[in-house]
Formats: C-alpha cells, sequence, structure tokens
C-alpha cells in the first residue's frame, strides 16, 4: 500500500515536471523574448523548443522560433518554421517579411522556376479553421431553416426557402474551399532543406551521380520515397533523390 | 646606394655643406630605454638615453640612484639634414650609452634623467629593473654573460648583438670566437637573436661589419633575399659607431650596419641568405676597397597550435590591447561623429587585421582611415594601429556597438587570447534642424529627409502567443461528420414522414367500399346486440342502416330513398341473384313492420339477422 502511494507521487511529480499551466507557458514566451533581445539567440531558441516539446505551439511561437533562428544563423530552420506558421495561422505580413529577407540570405537561386498551381495558391490561402467553422454553421442553418419553412405556409415559405438556399449556397462554397486544402494536403507534401549542403542524385543509391546541390533554406516537393532517399522536386522541375535526413517536412 | 662614414668626417662633411643654409630644429624627443629588464647582481646592463632634435645648449642629467653604479659611459652625435615644404631643417640626435650594474637585489626604480633647453624641462620615463642575486642570461642574445659557453648563433661564428663595453670584453671569451680566415682584418657577419620561432613572432636580425682596421665607409650594401619574411626596420645608423670586441685574443671594432625585426610568414626551416657590402678601410691615400659577404643563416618556424579561435587570422601573433572611442556619445541626428578603434601592443603591427565594425541599423559608417604607429621598445617591434570610422546616424534613437573582440596568439604564453573592447553607446537625438547627411544625392527626397527609416530589416517578435497544438484538419474532428450528414439526414426523414404520412391520408374508392363494408358490419354486429336487449325499432333500425350501407358499398349508388321496385331493378343490374334479390326485400320489409309495428317476437328478430347476416356472407353476384 505505502509502495503504490510512493509511485503515485512520483508519477505525479514527472507528470507536474511535463506539464506547463497558461501561465506558465506564457512566461517561458516572454523570457525567450527577453532572451532574443539580449542577442542571446540560443537561449530564446532552447525556451521556444521547450514550448513546443510540451503541446504549446501555434503560429506565434513558431514565427518567434523562426525569427530567432533567422538571427542565428540558420536558414533551414528559420525557413521551415516560418513556414509552418504560415500553415498554421495563415498568411500574415510579418510571416511574409521574414521569409522574404530568409530567401534574399538563401545561397540557392533557382533559375526558371514557375509559379505555384492556382488550387495551390488557394488551398495556402484558405484560413481552414474559420472556413470550417463557416461551413458547418452554414449548413446546420440552411438545413435549420428548410425544415422550420415546411411549418409555415404562404409568404412566410417563400421567404424561409429562400434564406435557407441561401446559406447551403454559401456552405456549398465554403466546403469546396476545404475540399481544394484537403485535396492539396493529401496530394502535394513540401519540405524545406535543413541541412547546410545536400546533394541530389540520379537515383536512390549512394553511389548515384550527383546532379545538383541545394543548400539549406530551399523549399522543395517532395515526391516519393525509397528507403533513405526521398525523390524531390524543386520549383523550376528539377528532380532528385536526396538524403531524407537533410530535408524536413513543413 | 647608402653611404656611411665616420663620425668625424660626417660631421664635418654636413658642417661645410650646409653652412649656408637656414636650420631649424625638429621636434624634441627624450627617452631612455634599458638592453634588459631583469639583471642578476652581478651582471651589468646599458642604459641608452636618446635625445633628438635638441638645442646645443642643451644639459641632460642622466639619472642618479644609490641602487646603482655606472661602469662607464659613452656618447656619440648625429646631425641630419632635411629639405621639406617648410624649409631646410637640422636635427642632431645625441645618444648616452651607460653600462651600469645594480647594487642590490629586488625591484629597482631607474630614475628619469632630465634634459633642460631653451628654458624648458624634458623628463624621461623612470625604468622598472628585477635584480636577483647571481648572474642572468641576457634575454636578448640568449648568452649568458660570463662563465657559461657562448652560442652560435652564426654558425660556428656567434657575435654579440649588444656591443660589449671595453671592460666587459674577456679573454677567456676568446677561444670560442672564430674568424673565418685567420688573416682577415675586416668582414661582414650576420646573426639572429633566435633560432626558433612560431610563425608570425619576431626574431632580430643583426649586420655587423667586423674590423682590425679603420673603417671610413660602406657602400654597396645588398641586404639578404628574405623571403618568407615580412621585415621592420629596428636600427639603421647613418654612421657607422665601433664598439671594441676581442676574438680570439685579438682586437676588433664591431660596427652595426643595420639592425631588422623579422616576421615569419609561413612555418618551416627558412633561409636567409648572404648579405653583402663594399667595405672602404683607411683614409684618403691609405685606403682601399674590399668587398665581403656575410654567413647564411636559417631557422626553424613552428606552427601556431590547433584550436585558434573563430576570427583568428595567422598574422595576430604578438601581445595586444583593443580600445573603442567615440568623439561624442551624445549627438545630433545627421551630424557625423569619429568612432576610433585602437589596436597596441608588440608584434607585426602593420600586417595586423582589425575587426570589422558592425554598424548598429540606423547608422551609417564610412570606410575607416587606417594609422599606425610604430614604437620599438628594446628590440622589439611594437606600437599602435587606429583605425578611424566616420558615423552618420540616420535615425533618432540609442546604438550600442558592441561584440568588438580581437583574437591572437601570445607566443610567451603559447596560448590564445581576446582582446575585447567596451561596449560603446551613441545616443542620437532630434536636434534643433538644419542637418544635412553627408554623401548621396542631395536633390533626391532620401538625402533631404533626416530620419531616414529604410525597409528591410526582420520583423520584430511576436510579444503574446495564442498557444495550440498541431491541429488535425478541422475534417478529421469527431464533429465534422456528424455535423456534414445529420442536416440533410434529418431534413430527408421529415420530409419522408410527411410524404408517408400523406399517403396514409389519401381515400379512394374502392377503401371507401371496404370501410363502408365494414361499417355495415359493425352495425350489423351492434344490432345482433340489441337483439335481446334492445327495442325493436333501435334493432330493425340498425339492420335495416347496416343492410342498405352494405348494399350502397356493393351497388355503388345510394340505395336510401329508392322504392322496391327499383332496387330490385338496380340489385338485377348488379346481377344478383333471383332468391338473394327476393331475401333483400323481405329483410327490408320485415324491418319497416318491426320499425313500424312493434310487436314481433324474439323468432322474427333472429329470422331478419339470420337473413341479413346470410347475405352478407353469402353476396355472390353471378357476373
Amino acid at each position: 500500500m505505502e509502495y503504490d502511494k510512493v509511485i503515485s507521487l512520483l508519477l505525479l511529480s514527472v507528470l507536474a515536471q511535463n506539464y506547463y499551466t497558461p501561465q506558465e507557458a506564457q512566461e517561458i514566451f516572454n523570457r525567450a523574448g527577453e532572451a532574443y533581445y539580449r542577442e542571446d539567440y540560443p537561449a530564446a531558441k532552447e525556451e521556444y523548443l521547450k514550448l513546443l516539446s510540451h503541446g504549446f505551439g501555434g503560429s506565434d511561437v513558431l514565427y518567434n522560433l523562426g525569427t530567432t533562428c533567422l538571427n542565428q544563423g540558420d536558414l533551414g530552420d528559420a525557413v521551415l518554421h516560418l513556414e509552418r506558421a504560415r500553415r498554421l495561422g495563415g498568411s500574415t505580413s510579418d510571416i511574409e517579411a521574414n521569409l522574404a529577407v530568409a530567401r534574399s540570405r538563401q545561397l540557392d537561386q533557382v533559375v526558371g522556376s514557375s509559379d505555384e498551381l492556382f488550387v495551390e495558391r488557394l488551398a495556402h490561402a484558405v484560413r481552414e479553421r474559420a472556413v470550417g467553422v463557416a461551413f458547418v454553421l452554414t449548413w446546420g442553418l440552411g438545413f435549420l431553416v428548410l425544415l422550420l419553412a415546411r411549418s409555415v405556409s404562404g409568404r412566410r415559405q417563400v421567404v424561409g426557402r429562400a434564406a435557407a438556399a441561401l446559406l447551403l449556397l454559401v456552405a456549398t462554397f465554403c466546403g469546396s474551399l476545404l475540399l481544394v486544402r484537403a485535396y492539396v494536403g493529401a496530394t502535394y507534401t513540401d519540405a524545406v532543406v535543413t541541412a547546410k549542403t545536400l546533394p541530389a542524385r540520379e537515383f536512390p543509391e549512394a553511389i548515384g551521380k550527383i546532379s545538383f546541390e541545394i543548400h539549406s533554406g530551399l523549399k522543395v516537393r517532395v515526391l516519393e520515397a525509397s528507403g533513405r532517399y526521398v525523390r524531390i522536386r524543386l520549383p523550376n522541375g528539377l528532380e532528385g533523390w536526396a538524403d531524407r535526413e537533410g530535408i524536413s517536412t513543413i | 646606394m647608402r653611404r656611411t662614414g665616420s663620425k668625424s668626417i660626417a660631421a664635418l662633411a654636413a658642417l661645410l655643406f650646409f653652412a649656408g643654409a637656414s636650420s631649424a630644429f625638429a621636434d624634441v624627443e627624450f627617452y631612455q630605454s634599458v638592453d634588459r629588464d631583469q639583471v642578476g647582481v652581478e651582471d651589468s646592463f646599458h642604459l641608452t638615453i636618446v635625445a633628438s632634435g635638441a638645442p646645443e645648449d642643451a644639459q641632460i642629467q642622466f639619472p642618479s640612484s644609490n641602487d646603482f653604479e655606472v661602469l662607464s659611459r659613452s656618447q656619440s652625435t648625429q646631425m641630419s639634414y632635411q629639405l621639406g615644404g617648410a624649409g631646410a631643417s637640422f636635427n642632431r640626435t645625441q645618444k648616452f650609452v651607460l653600462v651600469m650594474r645594480a647594487k642590490k637585489v629586488g625591484t629597482l626604480i631607474l630614475p628619469s634623467a632630465v634634459m633642460s633647453a631653451s628654458g624648458k624641462t624634458y623628463r624621461t620615463e623612470p625604468l622598472k629593473i628585477t635584480v636577483r642575486p647571481g648572474r642572468m642570461q641576457d634575454p636578448i642574445s640568449g648568452r649568458p654573460r660570463r662563465g657559461a659557453p657562448v652560442p652560435d648563433p652564426f654558425r660556428g661564428f656567434p657575435f654579440p648583438d649588444e656591443p660589449l663595453s671595453a671592460d666587459e670584453v674577456d679573454e677567456e671569451e676568446s677561444p670560442t670566437f672564430r674568424s673565418p680566415r685567420p688573416d682577415a682584418d675586416v668582414f661582414l657577419r650576420a646573426g639572429l637573436d633566435r633560432q626558433e620561432v612560431h610563425a608570425g613572432e619576431q626574431l632580430t636580425l643583426s649586420l655587423h661589419i667586423l674590423s682590425r682596421v679603420d673603417v671610413s665607409g660602406v657602400d654597396s650594401v645588398t641586404l639578404p633575399k628574405l623571403d618568407g619574411f615580412w621585415s621592420e626596420e629596428i636600427e639603421s645608423p647613418t654612421q657607422l659607431s665601433g664598439e671594441p670586441k676581442i676574438i680570439n685574443g685579438v682586437p676588433y671594432r664591431a660596427f652595426l650596419l643595420k639592425r631588422l625585426a623579422l616576421f615569419p610568414v609561413k612555418p618551416g626551416t627558412l633561409k636567409i641568405n648572404s648579405a653583402e657590402a663594399d667595405i672602404t678601410t683607411g683614409f684618403i691615400f691609405t685606403g682601399r676597397r674590399v668587398h665581403r659577404a656575410s654567413n647564411e643563416l636559417t631557422v626553424q618556424v613552428k606552427s601556431l597550435p590547433p584550436g585558434a579561435p573563430p576570427g583568428f587570422s595567422g598574422a595576430s601573433v604578438g601581445k595586444w590591447k583593443l580600445a573603442a572611442e567615440i568623439s561624442q556619445d551624445r549627438v545630433e541626428l545627421g551630424q557625423p561623429v569619429t568612432l576610433k578603434l585602437s589596436l597596441e601592443g608588440t608584434g607585426n603591427v602593420k600586417n595586423l587585421a582589425l575587426p570589422s565594425l558592425r554598424a548598429p541599423p540606423g547608422l551609417r559608417v564610412y570606410d575607416p582611415t587606417t594609422t599606425d604607429k610604430l614604437t620599438p621598445s628594446r628590440g622589439k617591434i611594437g606600437g599602435k594601429r587606429i583605425q578611424e570610422y566616420l558615423v552618420m546616424p540616420q535615425q533618432t534613437g540609442t546604438f550600442t556597438f558592441s561584440g568588438l573582440s580581437f583574437p591572437y596568439f601570445d607566443p610567451e604564453t603559447e596560448r590564445y587570447e581576446e582582446a575585447k573592447a567596451d561596449p560603446v553607446v551613441l545616443t542620437v537625438v532630434a536636434g534643433s534642424g538644419g542637418a544635412i547627411s553627408l554623401g548621396g544625392d542631395r536633390s533626391s527626397p532620401t538625402a533631404q529627409a533626416k530620419n531616414l527609416l529604410p525597409a528591410g530589416g526582420l520583423r520584430p517578435l511576436r510579444y503574446r502567443a495564442h498557444f495550440s497544438d498541431r491541429e488535425e484538419p478541422i475534417w478529421r474532428a469527431n464533429f465534422f461528420l456528424p455535423s456534414l450528414f445529420a442536416p440533410p439526414g434529418i431534413w430527408l426523414a421529415v420530409a419522408l414522414f410527411g410524404f408517408v404520412r400523406a399517403r396514409l391520408n389519401h381515400q379512394d374508392e374502392q377503401s371507401l367500399k371496404r370501410r363502408r363494408a365494414k361499417a355495415a358490419h359493425r352495425r350489423l354486429a351492434a344490432a345482433e346486440a340489441l337483439k335481446t336487449t334492445g327495442s325493436p325499432q333501435a334493432f330493425y333500425a340498425e339492420v335495416e342502416k347496416a343492410l342498405r350501407d352494405f348494399l350502397e358499398v356493393k351497388l355503388g349508388v345510394p340505395v336510401t330513398g329508392l322504392t322496391r321496385n327499383l332496387l330490385k331493378e338496380r340489385l338485377a343490374q348488379a346481377h344478383l341473384a333471383e332468391d338473394q334479390q327476393l331475401r333483400i326485400l323481405r329483410i327490408l320489409d320485415a324491418c319497416d313492420l318491426g320499425r313500424f309495428a312493434p310487436g314481433g317476437d324474439g323468432g322474427q328478430r333472429n329470422w331478419v339477422l339470420e337473413q341479413a347476416q346470410d347475405v352478407f356472407e353469402g353476396w355472390n353476384t353471378t357476373k
């Protein structure tokens, strides 16, 4: 019995160490910001990573972590976290500005790169949560109004049915956006090069001839995987097999 | 070509040649130095006092201390004449060499020498000398002054770098000195103070003439090629000044031609070739000219140890201090300030690379101007390298220049060190206006603007966080599918229910007939209940209604109000059997009778009821 109590207390203490209250998380967030402005970038990065490892993520933490990495000169992690912040919280001016700075510092200049497809741009522009909530609300409300219209007659029934049609139209539009987002998410996998230098080979073997080399911070598309290699495609269509340890998916 | 001569000839020539020139003395320099800062109490050392640019009536008072005694004293004077933009000027340099000895052990202070000239008094810096018991090695030549074997810096022909005074010349040293040729009366010798150094560390090369005869001049001095070295001149006398030497019992006079500081730029075994010179001995009619070459030298240059800190450059060897200084710490916007970075110490000053200045955003820093000040001390090259940056504020605010450091290798401790400068803070205020930026197109809006806020740079951090764990897509949330399917499902269910209900409420002819037939059967059943308990009128009325309802269902036309004949006709049209037609008519007649002439018995009721039931059950048309 005593033994069980001791074990329980130990377990509780371990769990308590691994859990932050929202106030504690905000304190760590503030501490990281202070370290950043002292130019102690390694300390700031450590604090942000601590928050992420304890489940306190989000666009704000990822943005600050990416900016810290950028100041630290770690271009790969900077682009990775800023891109993740954009995926999570949508495109904002500060994320775009810092991503532009990161791109200007990149070693690689992809010549002849083509723009993203319309569906990709549309999917990246969609704020998934907001659109999802809008869809659920308008969809449910539309059918509710349609049902209520059955119980009335005459002019009220006409107005009710028109309102229901409008709500269902909005719901259909939101649902289409979600569908595009889901399709792009399931079809395309983007990643960022985190290795300082990453050779891309002609086939997925160490003896494969190196087609080209890319460097940290470059955004690539992952097409398929084979063993420890993944086939990547650059924005200009150039393809090669790279070590999967050298990239991180967004 | 360089020509040197004896003191008397040079002085005479200068006096004759420049007698008519207007003279003006250059700035006065007055300093003293010792050849060693650590001596044994039994050792002697040299104190050199130099007065340059002093007028002829200058009075010099040598340092006087009870802790030291002066063993001997020598003096030399050097005159130079310069033609420049400010006119001709004489410069006279007097050099006094005092051979001294300490009287006691300890850290002693050699007081200042004092010079009075033209109503002014000049003082040299006092010198600190550590005196230990007994004798010590000479730190420059590495040679014990007495009693120890003499090293061989000249490959078997050692030669002291510093001339010894006459009283120090000892016949005991003579066996170790060898001249290249026993009959040589004049020869040229080169020597190094060290045989092994680190790359970038200083070693000193001395070139001397040793002569047993009078030397009247030296021509065509060719210095060795110093491949692999950075060289700086330490001493280059413009006139020959001999010091007595005893070599193999033969008295010589040693004349210093040149003393160079060498800094090896690469590791390995480096070779120094021979120097050559044409030496003229004797005087006008008895003189002769001989060509002499010095000995060759080698030196071992060690690589710097591994573990160099970031930013270290291979030439940063020595001992250095870094300082940063700003002309104003508070300035108005648009007004320039000067930031001075200085690196001072011992080593190859001219080959140093100062740390680059990283300007905070909002300040524009122009390319620096670099000045070097060499101050050789006791045979060591050193000095100060200064870089002055013009800083132009372009924003108001407080800016800090921080992180200025200079990593170097200290050959004495054989470790990497880092010289750091204190951060410099500059506050830029708005000012009263009218400030104009330097550089750029003055006509452009940016040149006229004062507080320039250029685009670019990183956006600041977000100061408030909305935490969320890595979210799954909303379509994978538990509520999403029910939210998607429930509304149309409910709507469909309601619609279906309404449809069914409408269907159920629909009345067609057949169902009506069925219901009316059922109602007729129910009436007949009710009549049966009235057979024994009810009144005859109620019984017969119920039977008649049941029968009429039944007939209306079967015939499809109303039968109430029809005459018996018309009813019989309709029954015939329905192809009912004749007996059935008669039976129905008899039942109706019996009911009329029972209703309007009550008094019939129970047997009549039974008969009517049975007949009606037979009609209901036995309805069968012939069609």
